[in-house]
């Protein structure tokens, strides 16, 4: 960028929104400046200010019936006299993908509710845009493809988070595999890399916990309603380190690799015999001694050292029922 | 007169002109925006907002005004400046504000999603509170957009990408296809090197995209997401049915884990017993053994051999 145009990213920046916010507005008279703020994600005062701006602009000769109307009252917005403004600006071809790309993505979510209408928008974007404007022949060759069925509770979930209602369930919880029945207060059910999860406050532990949908067997309400403490929800890890954890340490043989990938790994070594050496931060051990049982000879337990007796045990404890049939 | 008012008049002045208009024409049309003594200066400043709109992807175009090519006007393209017009009922402009707000920090989706609001109603965020999600992890979203358009374009692109294995190498790829599974894109093509149809997570692309040239077509019959298995494989689709037996404590998550399964039974010990499609062994005898004692595969036999074969290496070795 040459020198002297380093003062003006901020005027871009605030032009680009212009053009998209004042289509909106000529089309919808007397929207609430709220609505407005939510909508296009500026600030009441940054918006105000971009209004005000708007109303000394206009066409030559710049005389009273040149300018842009605007008319601000009792927290309600008017832009009249901006005919070449009634449409927006087209979207660019990053914009154009990267919102066909994330809708495509979203609209594979098992139970998600949006999703047929979802579909139908992505459908007309197609083909409002053209095939050979923006997406040329991509529709054709996106794809997705998520297998898992939906959580038969993920409605009721987000029924309860939506309304702060407690609930009751019962979970089955991997790390210990156990199932157990709690009382929770389900803050914001979000979906993240392949899985719905519910973030809650747990009154069983009286800790903050995280909870897989698809594990989660039956929601029953309790007709308790609890004010919500601001957990974090989408975006948060997916695995909170805690004080209890122990180091796991694993060698992976070239049939267990997708460990590293499937699981939160602490770190990975690669060694020269084509093994990798991962560690797994965990609070409890059952999920891991599982893990190991189903990866039978294609991992070795390092650490803790009683990691090795606990798996041997519980494969003493599964081999049983084939030996007694 | 503030940048922003120069730049939203200049942009007024060019799309409400039905002809090409010449630097000194703007100039003297708006009065206060251009007005150095210095005309080199004010030409400048002009070409620097020329620029700016060209940035956010307004067509300023440069076209001759006289036969002599002597004098040159400037002028928008209505057809290319406006957005066509594409109706959306509210659900659908909700639906893709969810979407465009998974993911992560890049805004260009949800930019995108603004543009197309101004032909819907209002009201329209009133009742729906979105469906938050995390992203994918990574700065992926501009290589995703690369990868999408280098598909689109059936181009031939070079990279380096690091395996699952950890272990970084350079590839050049005919791209075909895009696929999303389990939370992850997949960049599936023709890996050039190794002669073969590959798929690479997108998350995992070590370099930005380069491109090659052109791409050649993907064979007949190719569907992208054929080539995209991750992590521990689900069973097949065809084969014989396996028989398996779940106690009570996981009999429901079981069932719902995989595709394809039948209940056939709830015994007196409130075990359950399913079939499901055998598919490959390997895989089902792992999936069984994930629930330790609480599964046991009842049929076929060389399936019940296989998982206490495992057990009895575990219990030999560990």
């Amino acid at each position: 960028m040459p020198e002297a145009a380093r003062g003006t990213p901020k005027a871009s920046e605030r032009l680009r929104r212009l053009l998209v916010m004042v289509p909106y507005l000529v089309q919808h008279p007397g929207t609430e400046l709220a609505e407005v703020t939510r909508l296009f994600g500026v600030g009441e005062d940054a918006l105000l200010d971009d209004l005000n701006l708007l109303f000394v602009s206009g066409l030559p000769p710049y005389g009273p019936g040149d300018l842009i109307d605007v008319d601000i009252q009792d927290g309600r917005v008017w832009v009249r006299m901006a005919d070449y403004f009634s449409r927006p600006l087209r979207l660019s071809r990053t914009e154009a993908l990267a919102l066909y790309l994330r809708g495509t993505a979203a609209a594979a979510i098992p139970g998600l509710s949006e999703a047929t209408a979802l579909t139908s928008a992505l459908r007309k974007l197609e083909e409002g845009l053209g095939p050979t404007t923006l997406l040329g022949r991509l529709p054709q060759v996106v794809e997705a493809a998520e297998g898992a069925r939906p959580a038969e509770t993920l409605e009721a979930l987000r029924e309860a988070a939506a309304a702060h209602e407690r609930v009751r369930i019962e979970y089955h919880a991997a790390s210990s595999a156990e199932t157990t029945s709690r009382k929770i207060d389900p803050e914001e059910v979000f979906f993240a890399v392949g899985n719905w999860y519910v973030v809650a406050w747990d009154q069983r532990s009286g800790e903050e916990r995280l909870f897989r949908a698809d594990r989660i067997r039956t929601v029953s309400p309790t007709g308790e309603r609890f004010d919500p403490r601001g957990l974090a929800g989408a975006g948060r890890p997916l695995y909170t380190p805690s004080e209890r954890d122990v180091p796991v340490r694993l060698l992976l043989h070239p049939g267990a690799r997708w460990v590293a990938e499937y699981y939160e790994v602490g770190s990975a070594l690669e060694r020269d015999d084509g093994d990798l050496e991962i560690v797994l931060p965990a609070s409890r051990l059952e999920w891991v001694e599982r893990l190991l049982l189903r990866l039978g000879g294609e991992a070795e337990a390092l650490d803790p050292p009683v990691l090795k007796d606990r798996v041997r045990e519980l494969a003493r404890r599964t081999a049983e029922r084939y030996r007694m049939g | 007169m503030q940048p922003l008012e120069r730049l939203v008049n200049l942009v007024a002045l060019l799309l409400d002109s039905r002809r090409p208009l010449t630097f000194e024409e703007i100039r003297e049309r708006m009065p206060g925006a251009y007005e150095q003594a210095d005309l080199d200066t004010a030409k400048r400043m002009f070409e620097r907002d020329k620029d700016i709109l060209r940035d956010i992807g307004i067509p300023v175009d440069v076209v001759a005004t006289d036969v002599w090519d002597a004098e040159q006007g400037y002028t928008i393209s209505k057809d290319e400046y406006y957005l066509p017009e594409i109706t959306f009922t509210s659900e659908e402009i909700s639906a893709l504000f969810v979407a465009a707000r998974t993911g992560g920090q890049d805004t260009s989706a949800e930019e995108a999603v603004r543009k197309l609001l101004y032909g819907a109603e209002g009201g329209l965020l009133a009742g729906s509170t979105g469906v938050p999600m995390s992203p994918d992890g990574g700065p992926t979203d501009a290589r995703l957009t690369a990868a999408a358009e280098a598909i689109a374009e059936r181009r031939r692109i070079h990279f380096a990408y690091r395996t699952a294995r950890g272990e970084t190498s350079e590839r050049h790829v005919d791209a075909y296809g895009l696929v999303f599974r389990g939370g992850h894109w997949y960049l599936v093509g023709m890996d050039r090197d190794r002669g073969d149809l590959r798929a690479f997570r997108v998350s995992r692309l070590a370099s930005d995209l380069e491109d090659h040239g052109d791409g050649g077509s993907p064979p007949h019959g190719f569907r992208a997401a054929d080539h995209v298995q991750p992590g521990p494989w689900p069973p097949g689709e065809h084969g014989d049915r396996a028989r398996v037996a779940l106690s009570p404590d996981v009999a429901w998550i079981a069932r719902r884990s995989v595709e394809g399964v039948e209940t056939l039974t709830t015994r007196d010990d409130g075990w359950v017993e399913i079939a499901l499609p055998a598919g490959e062994p390997a895989w089902i005898a792992s999936w069984v053994l994930s629930y330790g004692p609480d599964a046991e595969v009842l049929e076929p036999p060389a399936l019940r051999a296989e998982v206490l074969r495992r057990l009895e290496a575990t219990i030999a070795g560990a």
